[in-house]
């Protein structure tokens, strides 16, 4: 049996462990949330080297894919480098393939359409998901500088982004992770900022991280709004469902009520696939995600 | 050690240059703090103000202050020239900020914006 592990940075309350079939190899998945702490999560990382088929790096990333250009991430990186044999991976390859699909596939079910106004809590690490929303000709607000730092300024275009990245390069391999996005236990925080929720408000479509979309949901919702995320788990759907949101559609497969984390799936994906890290390129996972058939899962709310 | 003037010349270049940045004044039209920058090789106290996106420096150190950043003068000169990311010596424990963590992000966020 194939193993693939996520490694992760957000809160040990989350683990699991699912089995599941892809292209006739069983892979076991497991998920190990290391609360926030990088130097137990290195240790591990160390241990399952050479030990599991891949490795996925949860609660952070080692790289950003922002329109062409790789930025790296210092503590993901050093993550990633505790391992030299088995491959590590951050989920950014299933988010530049599935996820921008999965936005497509929406639009065909007429979910999301040119008009719908998107409000993504973060697009630097779902650079291709902010650019399908794009693609399809929608409004977007991207959320990085309000969620992420703490200031209320919207980005509007993907240049924003672009310039966002290529101005913070230097600081994201420096600045502490954990002062840029939630881990451990604070990941289950609510911080709802009322600042914000004028932005939830105002948009048809919630998108992007799951961790961020929560942190600072509005108790309530006006009707008709709808999530497009991963990492969900029953109690994050019924969060969402009682703040009024009509749908959500979760990224990556379903196991069991829970949907991994990008990390994960594309750790299990990498497992299967057999070949080097370098040789699997976007092309590589769309052929795959054709060949197991994986879609965004949409979960009906309210009406 | 910087002199006293590149030190208070470090701090109004930072205000000057922020002041002259209007995307930059827009982000950070809610973020109101006062600072007091205290250069310890020399006893030097001056301040820095961010109000509704404008940014003041302070001759002086402020009555009060929301973040209080203690360094020699050397760091705090480079800091405001934007020759070094305050996370560097922060965590190398040669710059000492007293105040919420998140600020010190969206102090290193505003000189990363000004100065990359």
């Amino acid at each position: 049996m194939k193993q693939a592990v996520s490694v992760s940075l957000g809160s040990a309350a989350g683990d699991f462990v699912r089995e599941l079939t892809l292209a006739g190899q069983t892979v076991r998945l497991t998920r190990e949330g290391t609360d926030g702490d990088l130097e137990r999560a290195r240790k591990r990382i160390k241990e399952l080297d050479g030990r599991v088929d891949a490795l996925g790096l949860g609660g952070i990333d080692i790289a950003l894919s922002v329109g062409g250009e790789r930025f790296l991430i210092g503590d993901g990186m050093r993550l990633a480098e505790a391992a030299v044999k088995t491959p590590v991976v951050d989920g950014s390859g299933l988010k530049n393939t599935l996820e921008r699909r999965v936005v497509r596939e929406l639009a065909a079910a007429g979910k999301i359409t040119p008009q719908s106004s998107i409000l993504m809590v973060s697009a630097l690490d779902r650079f291709g998901m902010a650019d399908a929303f794009v693609e399809l000709g929608c409004p977007c607000v991207f959320g990085d500088l309000i969620f992420n730092i703490g200031l209320d300024y919207p980005l509007t275009t993907l240049p924003d982004i672009q310039d966002l990245a290529r101005k913070y390069r230097s600081r994201l391999l420096t600045v502490p992770f954990r002062q840029l996005y939630p881990t451990g236990a604070a990941q289950d925080m609510s911080a709802a900022d009322p600042r914000y929720a004028k932005y939830y408000e105002a948009a048809d479509v919630i998108a992007g991280d799951g961790h961020l979309i929560l942190r600072h949901l509005p108790p309530s919702l006006p009707p008709g709004k709808g999530v497009v995320t991963n990492t969900t788990r029953p109690h994050s759907l019924a969060r969402l469902a009682d703040a009024g949101a009509s749908w959500v559609a979760t990224t990556t497969p379903e196991m069991d009520g829970l949907s991994g984390g990008t990390n994960l799936m594309e750790a299990a994906l990498v497992a299967v696939i057999g070949l080097p890290l370098p040789e699997i390129t976007p092309a590589v996972y769309d052929e795959w995600i054709d060949r197991l058939g994986w879609r965004g899962t949409l979960h009906a709310l309210a009406e | 050690m910087a002199t006293t003037e590149e030190f208070t010349d470090s701090l109004t270049s930072f205000a000057e240059s922020c002041n002259e940045n209007a995307k930059l004044m827009a982000m950070i039209k809610d973020w109101n703090r006062v600072m007091h920058i205290r250069a310890t090789d020399f006893g030097a106290d001056a301040g820095l103000v961010t109000q509704n996106g404008t940014v003041t420096a302070l001759p002086d150190a402020p009555a009060a202050a929301d973040l209080v950043l203690e360094a020699d003068s050397e760091i705090l000169t480079q800091i405001f020239y934007g020759e070094l990311s305050p996370n560097d010596p922060y965590n190398a424990g040669t710059l000492r900020i007293q105040g919420p963590e998140d600020d010190i992000v969206r102090l290193d966020f505003i000189i990363a914006m000004l100065w990359e």
